[in-house]
């Protein structure tokens, strides 16, 4: 016994040892960023998930870029026009641009990304986001043109987001394309990823930035960028005290005490696009009523609610799409939007029959985390002022969509409603939302499903932007979509207080090209 | 022996069959389809591009006819493709495996090295305060919630002492998740060799070695210990089967990159093959262990190898 004890703890002793001489041979300093997950793919045309966009956007570049609001603003393609019809876009690139394999990036790798994103055996699984694509167009190697079948004004803000990277055509060869392979012309290039542990990427020394939210017009000023999978915030927090992470998204409860103590600094993306709003179960009593759903949205202090459980890291939004979309402004929706007037919501709900001994019942159905569970709490206790009785329902967001689906598609039963959560970067968001047959197979009408036509194929903006607020109109005053707040999710990030320069663009696009450490 | 050997690897490959037909059944009750989450909270495709999405994946066919074709491609060694970002989930998961395995092992070690010897000793002195004393830790020990215990560690060794990483995979790293792991299993281990070693010490035989006169360390070491160590074995094995399962909180709060993690996070994405594929591999490295246990068992015991 006692031998076989000794062996052992001389094993441990030498593996300990040969750990410690691993993890010193590691020792370069480069920028650590910590999510709570991983990515799913390098390949722009196979996911949809913000961990895979966010790095998309660092290893690859897009055609157009966004402001610090929101709008599309001009980057590989310097210059961009349509015809008349809307049906044509013509890009000129900028010159010069290398990818990361040294080849230069011109309308060949654009043709090679469009023709791969509608590629008849494997579409991208955002295909339709391009709009109704029939031809690119190599003019020269410095102009590509787009033609459409119809008008999508949609399609310019799409050509900002990362889910339309440009892709390298020397891509084209590599079956590791997406795991191991990931040839871009971004400030980053990837060097290596591990899946379920971290990517590593390497500056791209030949990157010039022209139109991204960098003061930096050149490479990054750091050599090296990690992204790396921590899950549980707490220990994200301590691995930020320890300076084992630079940047993480901190534990809610734990920011008010950072923010006192200067310990870490916090940093809030703006201009997210996401929108936190309540929906119904339509198609059934009582919220088939739209002054059952009124009552709901008079009953709601969002902003209280805000400010005692996010304090000043989110704020009330008033529009179906939130603050950096198009269309969106909080005057307009105010006057549409159900005001918090509990007496307003007790009327409504007596003129349903509803009233103290009788109150409306209903189910709260809410997506798990990001301390929502407590907002919730919160909303109930206002509902319950009026006279609705809301049981809460926590559950994960893929269950959460088939469950709000098989609400609408239930006829019968208890009343229900849900805060649904949802972001993209143009208004369009609401086409797939409310037009027949609509997301969750919800509120849909011809008037409905005609006006939202019209936001897709006007190519003047002024136009355009009155039709998209004709239909927040509709949406806000018959209690079809009541927004809350906005941002929602994953939008906080603690920096430790040595790092300089990190800032999060429009769309929860974080922009490390500014970024330098100090003397911790 | 080869008999009773051969009887135990045919039931351990039914237990496979079992398992991933009772997974893909259940997994199918769960609502919320991969398509419909992947593309959850951003718009992006139409419905009709949906049902395109589910065809090319095989998703519109009944469960039974799902099932047979997986089986299909597994008897060829092929476990699929992952619906999220198309990799081979074979890759996925051998990516891992080696993580989690050396995390087990590692806690076995952790273990076994705190647990034998307490147990061992309790036994020695049954009936005493020291006894008592040693079985009240190792209660506490079996109380404490991994989650509570991981964060305490983290805070003290990482945070407090700068001794070692938070977070992450590495040689370093798996200090911290085998101790959390560790720790508990070792207060099971010593609740179990204990009572074990005490049921053998009222044994005729070992009285008789007494009289005999040998040595108390003779009788204990070679007479009591080997016999005891038998259904210490039988648990260490449970233990270990556990611990790969029972790991994933662990690896959550370390970071470790093994395939608890990576499980939990397809069956919130209902990515069935790496879920069917994660229940497979497990199924089998628990049968694995078992038999290997039972072959082991077999060597210890000559009894069993006749039964």
């Amino acid at each position: 016994m006692t031998i076989r004890m000794t062996r052992l703890g001389r094993t441990l002793a030498v593996a300990a040892a040969i750990g410690v001489a691993a993890a010193a041979a590691a020792q370069a300093r480069d920028i650590v960023w910590a999510r709570y997950g991983d990515i799913d793919t390098l390949d722009p045309h196979r996911a949809t998930s913000t961990l895979s966009l966010q790095t998309w956007s660092l290893i690859y570049d897009t055609l157009l870029a966004t402001d610090a609001t929101g709008a599309p603003v001009s980057n590989l393609a310097k210059s961009w026009t349509s015809n008349d019809a809307g049906t044509e876009y013509t890009f000129v690139l900028q010159d010069g641009v290398k990818c990361h394999d040294g080849t230069p990036l011109d309308a060949d790798d654009v043709k090679y990304t469009v023709e791969r994103a509608f590629d008849d055996e494997s579409p991208s699984v955002t295909q339709a986001s391009w709009g109704p694509i029939t031809n690119v167009e190599v003019i020269d190697p410095h102009t590509v043109k787009l033609t459409l079948e119809s008008p999508f004004v949609a399609l310019v803000p799409f050509l900002a987001d990362s889910f339309s990277s440009i892709i390298c055509d020397s891509n084209k060869d590599a079956d590791s394309f997406g795991t191991s392979t990931a040839i871009g012309s971004g400030p980053w290039k990837l060097e290596s990823w591990t899946k379920g542990d971290k990517i590593v990427l390497k500056k791209n020394p030949d990157y010039v930035n022209f139109g991204k939210l960098a003061e930096n017009k050149g490479a990054p000023y750091m050599d090296g960028l990690v992204i790396s999978v921590v899950p549980e915030p707490q220990a994200r927090l301590a691995a930020l005290k320890t300076g084992e992470v630079d940047i993480a998204e901190p534990p809610f409860d734990d920011v008010p005490a950072l923010k006192e103590s200067g310990e870490l600094d916090i940093v809030v993306a703006e201009n997210t696009g996401q929108n936190v709003f309540w929906e119904f179960a339509v198609h059934r009593p009582p919220f088939d009523d739209e002054r059952a759903r009124l009552a709901v949205g008079h009953a709601t202090d969002a902003a209280m609610a805000i400010e005692l459980i996010y304090g000043d890291l989110s704020i009330p939004e008033a529009c179906p799409v939130s603050r950096g979309v198009f269309g969106n402004d909080q005057d307009f929706c105010l006057q549409y939007r159900p005001n918090y007037d509990p007496e307003k919501a007790k009327a409504l709900l007596a003129e349903l029959g509803y009233g103290p001994d009788k109150p409306l019942e209903t189910t709260m159905i809410v997506w798990t985390g990001g301390n929502r569970q407590k907002l919730a709490e919160i909303f109930q206790a206002q509902l319950a002022e009026v006279g609705i009785k809301a049981d809460i329902e926590i559950m994960d967001i893929g269950t959460m969509n088939a469950r709000v689906r098989q609400e609408n598609e239930t006829p019968t039963g208890k009343g229900s409603m849900d805060m649904m959560t949802w972001s993209w970067y143009d208004p369009d968001i609401l086409y797939a939302l409310w037009h027949s047959p609509g997301a969750y197979r919800g509120y849909t009408s011809p008037e409905l499903d005609a006006m939202l036509e019209k936001t897709r194929v006007l190519t003047d903006p002024d136009e355009r932007k009155a039709a998209v607020q004709d239909v927040f109109k509709v949406l806000l005053e018959k209690g079809i979509h009541i927004p809350l707040y906005t941002p929602g999710w994953e939008w906080v990030f603690a920096v430790r207080p040595e790092v300089e320069g990190f800032k999060v663009a429009p769309f929860v696009y974080p922009i490390f090209n500014d970024v330098t450490i100090g003397e911790s | 022996m080869w008999r009773f050997l051969g009887g135990r690897i045919a039931m351990g490959a039914l237990t496979i069959f079992v398992t991933t037909v009772a997974v893909t059944l259940l997994i199918h009750l769960v609502p919320g389809d991969p398509v419909q989450i992947m593309y959850a909270q951003s718009q992006g495709t139409t419905p009709e591009q949906l049902e395109e999405i589910r065809r090319n994946l095989g998703l519109d066919q009944p469960i039974h006819i799902q099932y047979l074709a997986y089986v299909g491609k597994l008897l060829h060694g092929d476990l699929g493709y992952t619906i999220r970002g198309h990799q081979p989930v074979l890759d996925v998961i051998m990516q891992r495996l080696p993580n989690t395995i050396a995390l087990a092992v590692a806690a076995m070690i952790v273990a076994i090295a705190i647990g034998l010897p307490i147990g061992f000793f309790a036994a020695y002195k049954r009936g005493t305060a020291v006894d008592t004393g040693l079985m009240v830790v190792a209660i506490t020990g079996v109380s404490i919630p991994h989650f509570w215990l991981g964060l305490i560690l983290l805070f003290f060794f990482a945070v407090e002492l700068g001794w070692l990483p938070v977070s992450g995979t590495g040689p370093l790293n798996i200090v911290l998740p085998a101790v959390t792991l560790g720790l508990s299993n070792a207060a099971i281990v010593a609740r179990m060799t204990r009572s074990s070693m005490i049921d053998v010490m009222r044994q005729d035989f070992v009285r008789t070695a007494e009289a005999k006169g040998l040595p108390k360390r003779v009788v204990l070491s070679r007479h009591v210990l080997r016999a005891g160590l038998v259904p210490v074995i039988t648990m260490m094995g449970l233990q270990f089967a556990y611990m790969m399962g029972g790991a994933i909180v662990v690896e959550n709060i370390f970071a470790w990159n093994g395939v608890g993690r990576m499980a939990v996070e397809a069956i919130f994405q209902r990515d069935y093959p790496v879920i069917q594929g994660f229940i497979l591999t497990f199924a089998v490295v628990v049968v694995c262990v078992s038999i290997l246990l039972d072959a082991v068992y077999a060597l210890v015991d000559p009894r069993i190898r006749r039964a």
